[in-house]
């Protein structure tokens, strides 16, 4: 396998989706990281024009991380959805929300910029793309 | 990163003054700064002139870049105080060593969620530099017609309309005056337009019945606006930002010479 081998010691359950099955749908709530195993997932953002897939993930990709350095307080930004079968490892957040609590006040909170960033700029990302492809 | 014993500067806290500028632009600067207490300011400059981005408060971040893309660009945008200003002055080392440090997998999950907004970054600079170019070349022409390449039809159509998100409670009365797959033109009169906002950008939830008997729900947006000849009127030019497919055919169909 071409990830991680300390990414995988921490896979806590793999599980096996079928194409075009919801992983994550954006709105909710969930506190779960993923890892793509095997196969793709496309990550997609509800528009006024309709859903736009804003990246396409494989193997060794992470996602869902946002809501977890978010400590639980955000709802998930954007929906995670099978692009054929794929395998997913669900990662364990007890170890990962101890190392990260271990972190200092300012490592975190560049952390949470990170993410504030990531946020912003998919949105706009996804608005501009939205737009285009309508008036084409 | 060299981990010998140089001296890594401290966290220190500076106060700026109102008009202070504590970022500027074109500047090599590795520090990050966090507002603990007052406002800044970010902008950039265009020939002699200051153009604001955005307006800072406390417990925001400034020249996070440096840290997370291990930029070595210059400043990007000049930050000035606004008001009486607490800043705290991190130095990257400090955090670069931290960050090294961080166990494998908490730190492959940061280094993804960068790799993300890396990427996210780089679509929306082509998404903006493409739309910036199409901008550039489209030819200019009639406002109220220009976008609107497909088939027109006119009619003289009742309509309800309601600026978008709002509820059918604030529903006004207009007339659609022409009708083609991209846009509508739209006579409201002078009175609505003092109901509530009708400038271009404003969209408006339309309804209305087709006179084929069939509902026409959809979203447009006023591009263009025309004192009416009667100057009872205000003729809006729109294009139709959302149509569901259903629509779309129906649609397709009343246009259909």
């Amino acid at each position: 396998m071409s990830f991680d081998p300390i990414l995988y010691s921490h896979v806590a359950k793999e599980e096996d989706y079928p194409d075009k099955t919801v992983i994550i749908e954006e709105g909710s709530t969930g506190y779960w990281i993923f890892v793509v195993l095997e196969g793709k997932v496309r990550v997609t953002q509800k528009t006024p024009q309709g859903a736009v897939t804003i990246d396409t993930l494989k193997e060794g990709d992470v996602f869902g991380e946002m809501a977890f350095f978010e400590r639980g307080r955000g709802m998930r930004t954007a929906s995670v959805i099978a692009d054929g079968p794929v395998r997913l490892g669900l990662l364990d957040t007890d170890q990962l929300d101890k190392d990260y609590e271990a972190l200092s006040p300012q490592l975190k909170e560049l952390i949470t910029t990170l993410i504030i960033r990531l946020k912003e700029t998919t949105r706009q990302a996804s608005t501009l793309s939205a737009e285009k492809s309508l008036r084409r | 990163m060299n981990k010998g014993k140089e001296k890594i500067p401290p966290i220190v806290r500076l106060h700026y003054k109102k008009g202070d500028l504590i970022v500027k632009e074109g500047d090599y600067g590795i520090s990050i700064y966090k507002i603990i207490d007052g406002r800044v300011g970010v902008f950039t400059q265009a020939g002699d002139q200051d153009i604001s981005l955005a307006t800072l408060g406390q417990g925001e971040i400034i020249g996070e870049m440096v840290f997370l893309y291990g930029d070595t660009e210059p400043r990007s945008a000049s930050v000035r105080a606004l008001e009486a200003s607490e800043i705290e002055v991190w130095h990257p080392a400090r955090l670069s060593r931290e960050y090294d440090q961080i166990p494998g997998t908490l730190k492959y999950i940061i280094d993804q969620t960068l790799g993300h907004l890396l990427r996210i970054n780089k679509v929306f600079g082509l998404l903006r530099a493409r739309e910036k170019a199409e901008r550039d070349s489209a030819p200019p022409s009639e406002p109220l017609t220009s976008q609107r390449r497909f088939y027109r039809k006119e009619i003289d159509m009742l309509c309800r309309y309601r600026p978008a998100g709002t509820s059918s409670e604030k529903s006004l009365i207009g007339r659609i005056k022409d009708l083609s797959r991209g846009g509508l033109a739209l006579s409201v009169e002078n009175s609505n337009v003092e109901k509530c906002s009708h400038i271009p950008g404003d969209k408006f939830s339309i309804n209305t019945e087709l006179p084929t008997d069939k509902k026409l729900d959809l979203t447009a947006e006023i591009v263009a606006i025309r004192q009416d000849q009667s100057d009872k009127n205000v003729l809006l030019g729109m294009n139709i930002t959302h149509l569901t497919e259903h629509d779309m055919k129906n649609l397709g169909f009343f246009l259909m010479p």
